[in-house]
C-alpha cells in the first residue's frame, strides 16, 4: 500500500513538472532543455530551508543554509527560487537565437550545473547530496503512519490540481493566445507588437516556479536529494512525457506524466529477470524504447495522444453594422485609445521618412543610401526588379532588420533604434511576404491576437481571470467580426488559419494587421500569388482604407498593380532609389524602363 | 612548469581527436542544417565495433577500418532514413534536436544492451614514450596527431580544390541556389554524410584508443566538447571547427594543471555558453 | 472538467498500484518464488542495491553471497521449517528511484525476513523506509551519517569511511612511505575519504604531495597523472570507481616511463570487475606487483572460512550477472560480511523461534557479541545444531568476531590485502585498533 502511495505522490510531482514544461514548451514554444535545473533548485532549496544547521546529525554533511524552517516555508521557498533561477536563462532564450542552438545551450547548462553541484562539496554536499531532510510537520505527526502518508498524497494531488487550474487559466486568456501565437511564429508576433523577451521571461519564471515546487514536494517525501536524481536523463523523460501526452494540452501533460515517468519506469520493475540475461539488459532496452517512442510519436502523431484543442469562439449574431457601409474608423471608436500613440497626422504630412538607409550582408551591400518619404493618406508603391532591395528596405522601416546606417523617422520621432514590437505599438505595422499566419490558431484567434491593449493580454491580467478581461475581449471580438464581414470571411472564422487557401490566408494577414489599429501599414507583396480578382478586391480595399486616413507603403513588383492602385510610386534598383512619381511619369523615364528590361 | 608543458602535449592529443570529430559534425550541420546530437552515439558504436574486431584476435587498426566503413553507412542511413523525411515535412529545428536526442538514446543504449555497461580496453601496445622538449607522448598518440593532421589537410584539399568540395560549400551556403545552379544537392548531401560518417567512426576509435578504458556512455561528455569546438569556430565552418578543436582541446588539459582537475571541462562548457550568448555565428562565421 | 481530470489521474494511478499489489511475490528474480504462509513456505532475503547504472557491479556481488549463504542454510535444514530464497531489488543507484523500488518490495513480498545491501548510493533514502517497516537490514554503506543516528533495525558490519581512511594511512605508515599523492573520484563514496585522509596524513607526519580529484565522467586523466608524477610521491592513495582508476593507472605508467607507482586503495578495489579492468589497463603482473588495499580482517583458513568458501564457490556460474572469479568474493566486503549477516539473522530466528525481525533482531546482538560461557560456532549448520542441543552460542564467521556497539555498528580489525597476478587475493598484514586511534582526529 505504501507502494500505491509512492506512485500517487510521484504522479502528482511529475504531473506538476510536466504541466510546467507543457506550459513553456507546448503553449509558449520555449524549449527549455534545462528544465530539470529548476526542479533541482527547488528540491535543494526546500532541503536547506528545512534542514538543521550543518553541524547537526553528526556534522557529516556540508551545505549552505540549514535554518530548520517549518512547513510550508520550504515549499514556498522552493517555488520562489525555482522562478528566480530562471532569470539568468533569458539571455539564452530571449534573444534571437535559433531554437536548436538555444536548446543545446540549455542542455549544456544543465550538465554544467550538475557538475558544479557534484564537485563543489561545501555548497550542497557534493555527490552524496543532502539526506535526513525533515519532513513537513514531522514534529507533530509520525511520518511513517498511514494517515500521514495519505495526507501527503492528498496534498500532492491537490497541489497538482491547483497547478493545473492555474496554467489553464493562463492559457485560456488573451495572454495565452499571445503565447501560442509566439510559438507558431515568433517573428510575426514580434511585428504585431508582442514583446517576445518579456513573454519568454514570464514563461521561464512561471515554469521554473512550478518545477521548483514539484522539486520541493518530492524532496520532502524521499527526504534526500543528490545530483544523481536530476541528470540529463530526467529531462529527456519529461520531454518524452509531454510529447507523448500532447504538447499544448494540459490534460495531455498530466496523461504523459502518468504514462511515462510513472507508468513506463515502474512497469519495467515487474518484468521477471531470468538467470541467463545480463542484469543491465532491461534498463538499456528501456532507454531504447523511450528513444523509439519519442521519434515514433514525433513522426506518426506529433500532436500527442491528446492534441491541443481548437478554441471555438462564438460570434455574436449579426446586427446593424454590415460590411459595405461600416467604415473601419467607426469601429475603432473606443473609450481608451492606446496610450503611446502620437497625435494623428494632418493630411499630406510626412508620416514615415527614411534618411540614408544602408544595409550590408557580409560583403554585399543590399541597400545603398536610400531616402524616401511617405505621406498620410497615400497608397505609396515601392517597386523594382528582383534583388533591388525593396523587402530589405521595408524590413528596416518596420524594425525587423537593423539598419547598417541611416535613420528611420516615424511621425517626427527617430525610431531607428526602436525594436519592431515597439514600432508596432506606435502604429507602424508590417505584413510578410511568405505565409505568416499563426497556423495553429483559428482565423478569429489570429485576428484577436493582434489587438493592442486587451487587459487580458498580460500575465497579471491573465491571472486576474476571465471577469477582468471579459469586456475587452467582447469588444475585440465585435471588431473582428466587422472586419471578417467586410472581407467576406466570417464563415471560416473558426477554422485553423493553416487550413485555408493561399488567397484566404493573405486576407487573414491583412485583416490581422488592421486589427492592430495601425496608423501606417507596410505591406510586403500582399498580392503575390493571389488570383487577379482577389488581388483587385484587396487593392480596392486598400484604396478605401487610405481614403479613410490610413497610410500604406506597399512593395510589389507587378507593374499592373502599381498602375491601378498606387500613387506615388518609388522605384528601386540594385539597392538604390531610381526615381519617384506617378506611374505615368515613371513610364516616361528611360532608366526606369531599362531597369525593368535589363535588371 | 613541467606539468604545464606536458599538459600542452596532452592537449594536442585531445585536440587531434576533437578535430577529427568536430570537422565531421560541423560539415553535417553545414549541408543539412541539423545538429546531429547522435554523433557521439555513433562514435562510441564505432569504438565498440573496432573492439569486437579486436577481441576476435585481429589488430585494432583493422577494427578501425571496419568501424569507419560501418559508421559511414550508418550515418548515411540516419540522415536519409530519419532526418531528411522529418525535414521534408517542415519540422522545426527545435523538434529536429529532440529527434536527434531520441536517436542518441536508441543508438547508445542498443550498444549498451549488446556490450554491457562495464568498461573495456583495446588490446594494443602504446609504443615507446617520447620526451620532446617538455611534451610527453607515446607512439600511438603521435600517430593520432599525425592522422588528424592528414585528415585536416585532406578536408582542406577537398573543400578548396575539388568539384565535390565546391559543391559541398555551395550546398551549405544556399541549398536552393545550389540546386538551381545545377548541383545535384541530394547526391552531395549523401556523399557528405558518408564522408563525415566515416570521420565519426574514425574519431570514435581514436577516442577509445586515447582513453584508458571506455564504456557505451563515455562519449556523453565528449559530445559537449565537440559542440564547444564547433560553436567556437562557427557552426558549418570546417576551418572554424579545426580552430575550435585546437583551442578547446588544449584549454581543457592545460586548465587541469592549474585548477582542481575535476573542473577541467568547465572551461569548455563556459566557452560554449558564451559563444551561444554573444556570437552564435562563431569566430569564423559571417556576421548575421 | 477539473474533477473529471482529477478522477482520471487518480484512477490511472490506482490502476497501476492495484496491479502492483495484485502481482505475486515472484516478480523479480527469486530462485523459488513462493509467497508467504505457514510452515513449509519460503522466506525471502532481499538484495537492495544497484544492478544498473555506474555501480551496477555491486548488486550481483551481494547476490552471489546471498545464494551461497542461503544454499548452505537450506542444506542444513532451513530455518524453523522454512527454506530461504533471494530476491533482487534494483535501486538504479539513485535515491529517487530507490524509494519506489523498496516500496514495491514491501508491497509484493509478504515473506520478507531480511534486507541486505543498501549501499551509499541509496541508503539515505531507503534506510528510513525499511526501518519504518520494522525490517532488519545489513547495510554496506560507510556513510558516517549512520554512525550516530538511531535506526533500531539498521545493522552494519562494514567500517565507516572515516575508519577506512585511517586504515589507508596506517598502511602507508607501515610501508614507511613519506610522500603520498591523493587521487579520489568525485562521487559519493570516494569524496568522503578525502578530508579524513588529509587529517590522518598530517598526524602521521606524511607529506601530502598533491590532491587530485578525478571527474568520473572524463575519459583521460593525463594532466592529473603528470601532476602526480611531478610531485614525486612514494605512493598514490586512490578510490575512483568505474573506468577512472584503470585509466589513471594506465596513464601514470605511460608517463612514468613504463613504471607503476605503488598504489594504496580502499576495500572497494577488492572486487573481480575492478581487478579485471585494472589488469587490462596496465597488465596483471604489473598491477599486482605494487598494489595494496585495506580491508576488514577476514579469515583465510579455519572452519569458518572453509564453510564459507565451500558455500560460495558452489554457486560459481549460477548467479545471474555475477561473473568473474568467485574466489575474489571470499575477501570482498560484500561477500564476507553479508554472509555473516545472513547467518546471524538465521541463527537468531531459530533462537527466538520467530521470523519476525522485531522479535529476532535483538538476538542477533546476543549471538554476535556473545555471552560468557557461550559455545563458539563457525557456520550455520554448527550453530543450528548447538541451539537444538540447548546451548547458548556465539557466531564467529569468516569476518571474524563481531562487537556491535549501541548503534549496531561493528567495526572490527583491518588487514592489508594484495592481488596475485591471477586475481586471487592475499592477506599480507594486519592493522590494530590502536594504530587507527592514533590517526583519528
Amino acid at each position: 500500500m505504501f507502494y500505491v502511495i509512492n506512485l500517487l505522490i510521484y504522479a502528482g510531482v511529475d504531473a506538476m513538472a510536466c504541466l510546467g514544461l507543457s506550459q513553456q514548451f507546448g503553449v509558449a514554444g520555449v524549449t527549455n532543455f534545462g528544465f530539470i535545473i529548476f526542479q533541482a533548485a527547488g528540491g535543494y532549496t526546500a532541503a536547506i530551508l528545512a534542514l538543521p544547521p550543518k553541524s547537526a546529525n553528526g556534522g557529516f554533511q556540508s551545505y549552505i543554509g540549514g535554518w530548520s524552517l517549518p512547513f510550508p516555508v520550504p515549499w514556498i521557498g522552493a517555488a520562489i527560487v525555482g522562478g528566480l533561477i530562471a532569470l539568468p536563462f533569458t539571455f539564452l532564450v530571449g534573444r534571437r537565437l535559433r531554437g536548436d542552438f538555444a536548446a543545446v545551450g540549455l542542455l549544456v547548462t544543465a550538465v554544467l550545473l550538475n557538475l558544479l553541484a557534484t564537485n563543489y562539496v561545501p555548497l550542497l554536499n557534493g555527490d552524496s547530496g543532502l539526506s535526513l531532510i525533515p519532513q513537513p510537520l514531522q514534529g507533530e505527526y509520525s511520518p511513517q503512519s498511514t494517515g500521514y502518508q495519505w495526507a501527503f498524497v492528498a496534498v500532492a494531488l491537490l497541489l497538482a490540481a491547483g497547478v493545473f487550474l492555474f496554467v489553464r487559466r493562463i492559457t485560456e486568456s488573451p495572454y495565452g493566445r499571445t503565447l501560442r501565437a509566439m510559438r507558431d511564429n515568433d517573428v510575426v508576433a514580434d511585428s504585431l507588437g508582442k514583446n517576445l523577451l518579456s513573454l519568454r521571461t514570464g514563461m521561464l519564471v512561471l515554469g521554473g516556479a512550478i518545477a521548483g515546487l514539484s522539486g520541493g514536494v518530492l524532496v520532502s517525501y524521499i527526504t534526500t536529494w543528490s545530483p544523481a536524481a536530476w541528470g540529463y536523463a530526467e529531462t529527456v523523460v519529461l520531454f518524452a512525457a509531454v510529447i507523448i501526452g500532447g504538447a499544448g494540452n494540459h490534460v495531455g501533460a498530466v496523461l504523459g506524466a502518468v504514462l511515462v515517468p510513472v507508468g513506463f519506469e515502474e512497469v519495467t520493475r515487474f518484468i521477471p529477470t531470468s538467470n541467463n540475461l545480463p542484469p543491465n539488459l532491461i534498463p538499456s532496452l528501456e532507454w531504447v524504447a523511450i528513444g523509439l517512442l519519442i521519434v515514433g510519436f514525433l513522426w506518426f502523431r506529433p500532436q500527442g495522444v491528446l492534441p491541443e484543442r481548437k478554441r471555438v469562439i462564438a460570434l455574436p449574431p449579426g446586427e446593424g453594422k454590415s460590411a459595405p457601409d461600416a467604415t473601419l474608423a467607426s469601429v475603432w471608436e473606443r473609450p481608451r485609445p492606446p496610450a503611446s500613440r502620437p497625435a494623428p497626422a494632418g493630411p499630406g504630412e510626412v508620416v514615415l521618412e527614411a534618411a540614408g538607409l544602408v544595409r550590408d550582408f557580409g560583403g554585399v551591400r543590399a541597400v545603398d543610401d536610400v531616402s524616401l518619404q511617405v505621406r498620410r493618406g497615400t497608397l505609396t508603391g515601392l517597386i523594382g526588379p528582383n534583388g533591388a532591395g525593396k523587402s530589405t528596405v521595408l524590413a528596416m522601416l518596420a524594425g525587423t532588420l537593423p539598419a547598417s546606417a541611416g535613420k528611420v523617422i516615424y511621425r517626427g520621432q527617430d525610431v531607428t533604434g526602436v525594436p519592431a514590437f515597439r514600432r508596432a505599438r506606435l502604429g507602424l505595422v508590417r505584413t510578410f511576404q511568405l505565409a505568416s499566419e499563426f497556423k495553429r490558431l483559428t482565423v478569429m484567434e489570429n485576428l484577436l491576437s493582434a489587438v493592442p491593449g486587451n487587459r487580458g493580454d498580460s500575465l497579471r491580467g491573465a491571472i486576474a481571470g476571465k471577469r477582468y478581461w471579459k469586456r475587452d475581449e467582447a469588444a475585440a471580438i465585435a471588431r473582428a467580426q466587422v472586419i471578417l464581414r467586410r472581407f467576406g470571411l466570417e464563415g471560416v472564422a473558426n477554422s485553423y488559419a493553416g487550413d485555408l487557401s493561399g488567397g484566404q490566408r493573405r486576407l487573414v494577414e491583412i485583416m490581422r494587421a488592421l486589427m492592430t489599429e495601425p496608423s501606417m501599414l507596410l505591406l510586403d507583396e500582399p498580392m503575390a500569388g493571389v488570383h487577379p480578382n482577389l488581388a483587385r478586391r484587396i487593392g480596392n480595399e486598400l484604396v478605401a482604407l487610405c481614403n479613410e486616413g490610413m497610410t500604406i507603403l506597399m512593395v510589389e513588383h507587378e507593374l499592373a498593380i502599381m498602375d491601378e492602385f498606387c500613387d506615388p510610386v518609388i522605384v528601386m534598383a540594385e539597392g538604390a532609389v531610381l526615381a519617384e512619381g506617378t506611374m505615368q511619369q515613371l513610364r516616361g523615364r528611360s532608366e526606369v524602363v531599362e531597369a525593368y528590361l535589363v535588371g | 612548469m613541467t606539468v604545464f608543458l606536458a599538459s600542452i602535449g596532452f592537449g594536442l592529443v585531445t585536440a587531434a581527436v576533437l578535430a577529427i570529430a568536430s570537422v565531421g559534425f560541423t560539415l553535417q550541420f553545414g549541408v543539412t542544417d541539423v545538429l546531429n546530437l547522435a554523433y557521439g552515439a555513433i562514435m562510441i558504436a564505432g569504438a565498440f565495433i573496432a573492439y569486437a574486431v579486436n577481441q576476435a584476435g585481429t589488430s585494432v587498426w583493422l577494427g578501425l577500418a571496419v568501424a569507419v566503413a560501418a559508421c559511414s553507412a550508418g550515418s548515411v542511413l540516419l540522415n536519409s532514413g530519419v532526418y531528411t523525411p522529418f525535414q521534408r515535412r517542415g519540422t522545426s529545428p527545435i523538434t529536429m534536436v529532440i529527434v536527434s536526442l531520441g536517436m542518441t538514446l536508441i543508438i547508445e543504449f542498443s550498444v549498451q544492451a549488446i556490450a554491457g555497461g562495464t568498461g573495456v580496453s583495446y588490446t594494443m601496445g602504446q609504443g615507446r614514450t617520447f620526451h620532446l622538449g617538455g611534451l610527453i607522448l607515446t607512439t600511438v598518440q603521435l600517430v593520432i596527431i599525425a592522422l588528424s593532421l592528414v585528415i585536416m589537410a585532406g578536408v582542406h584539399t577537398l573543400l578548396r580544390y575539388t568539384r565535390l568540395g565546391k559543391a559541398m560549400r555551395a550546398t551549405a551556403a544556399n541549398k536552393n541556389l545550389a540546386r538551381n545552379c545545377g548541383i545535384r544537392t541530394s547526391r552531395v548531401i549523401t556523399i557528405t554524410w558518408a564522408l563525415t560518417g566515416g570521420l565519426c567512426g574514425l574519431a570514435g576509435v581514436v577516442f577509445a584508443m586515447d582513453s584508458g578504458s571506455f564504456d557505451p556512455t563515455s562519449t556523453d561528455v565528449f559530445l559537449v566538447l565537440i559542440l564547444a569546438a564547433v560553436f567556437l569556430g562557427g557552426p558549418g565552418q570546417a576551418y572554424g571547427a579545426m580552430l575550435g578543436a585546437a583551442v578547446i582541446g588544449i584549454a581543457t588539459e592545460v586548465s587541469a594543471a592549474f585548477i582542481p582537475a575535476d573542473y577541467k571541462y568547465v572551461a569548455a562548457f563556459v566557452v560554449l555558453l558564451l559563444m551561444l550568448g554573444v556570437r552564435p555565428a562563431g569566430l569564423l562565421g559571417a556576421r548575421a | 472538467m477539473k474533477f473529471r481530470t482529477l478522477a482520471a489521474v487518480l484512477a490511472a494511478a490506482l490502476a497501476v498500484g492495484m496491479s502492483a499489489c495484485g502481482s505475486s511475490g515472484s516478480s523479480t528474480g527469486t530462485s523459488t518464488g513462493k509467497s508467504s504462509g505457514p510452515t513449509g513456505s519460503t522466506l525471502t532475503i532481499a538484495d537492495v542495491a544497484p544492478f544498473t547504472g555506474p555501480d551496477a557491479a555491486l548488486g550481483p556481488t551481494y547476490l552471489a553471497t546471498c545464494y551461497g549463504a542461503t544454499m548452505a542454510i537450506n542444506n542444513a535444514g532451513g530455518v524453523l521449517g522454512h527454506k530461504l530464497a533471494c530476491k533482487t531489488v534494483d535501486t538504479r543507484g539513485d535515491p529517487a528511484d530507490a524509494v519506489p523500488a523498496v516500496n514495491q518490495l514491501f508491497a509484493t513480498t509478504s515473506s520478507l525476513a531480511l534486507v541486505i545491501g543498501c549501499t551509499s548510493d541509496e541508503a539515505a533514502s531507503v534506510v528510513p523506509i525499511i526501518n519504518g517497516h520494522k525490517m532488519a537490514m545489513f547495510c554496506m554503506t560507510g556513510q558516517s551519517e549512520f554512525d550516530h543516528v538511531v535506526f533500531p533495525y539498521f545493522y552494519r558490519l562494514v567500517p565507516p569511511d572515516l575508519e577506512e581512511s585511517y586504515a589507508m594511512v596506517a598502511i602507508a605508515q607501515e610501508l614507511h612511505y613519506k610522500r603520498i599523492a591523493l587521487a579520489f573520484g568525485n562521487d559519493i563514496g570516494s569524496q568522503t575519504f578525502i578530508q579524513p585522509a588529509i587529517g590522518a596524513l598530517k598526524k602521521a607526519g606524511i607529506t601530502l604531495t598533491t590532491n587530485q580529484t578525478l571527474d568520473l565522467k572524463a575519459s583521460t586523466f593525463r594532466t592529473e597523472a603528470e601532476a602526480i608524477i611531478q610531485s614525486h610521491p612514494d605512493a598514490i592513495m586512490t578510490e575512483a570507481l568505474g573506468n577512472a582508476d584503470p585509466t589513471l593507472f594506465a596513464e601514470v605508467k605511460q608517463l612514468n616511463g613504463g613504471k607503476m607507482i605503488p598504489i594504496v586503495a580502499t576495500s572497494a578495489a577488492i572486487s573481480p570487475p575492478f581487478f579485471k579492468a585494472a589488469a587490462a589497463a596496465v597488465g596483471a603482473s604489473t598491477f599486482a606487483s605494487d598494489f595494496r588495499a585495506d580491508n576488514l580482517v577476514t579469515e583465510t583458513s579455519g572452519p569458518a572460512y572453509q564453510a564459507f568458501s565451500a558455500a560460495l564457490l558452489a554457486e560459481q556460474g549460477k548467479v545471474p550477472g555475477a561473473t568473474g572469479n568467485f574466489t575474489t568474493y571470499l575477501s570482498a566486503p560484500g561477500g564476507v560480511h553479508l554472509y555473516d549477516g545472513i547467518n546471524l539473522a538465521a541463527l537468531a530466528m531459530i533462537m527466538s523461534k520467530s521470523t519476525s525481525p522485531s522479535v529476532y533482531a535483538p538476538d542477533m546482538i546476543t549471538i554476535g557479541n556473545g555471552v560468557p560461557g557461550a559455545t563458539v560456532v563457525h557456520s550455520f549448520a554448527q550453530g543450528a545444531a548447538a541451539l537444538k542441543a540447548g546451548k547458548t552460542i556465539r557466531y564467529e564467521g569468516p569476518g571474524g568476531p563481531t562487537s556491535f556497539d549501541s548503534y549496531h555498528d561493528s567495526t572490527g580489525i583491518f588487514q592489508v590485502d594484495t592481488y596475485s597476478a591471477s586475481g586471487a587475493v592475499n592477506v599480507v598484514g594486519n592493522l590494530t585498533a590502536d594504530q587507527l586511534r592514533a590517526l583519528s582526529g
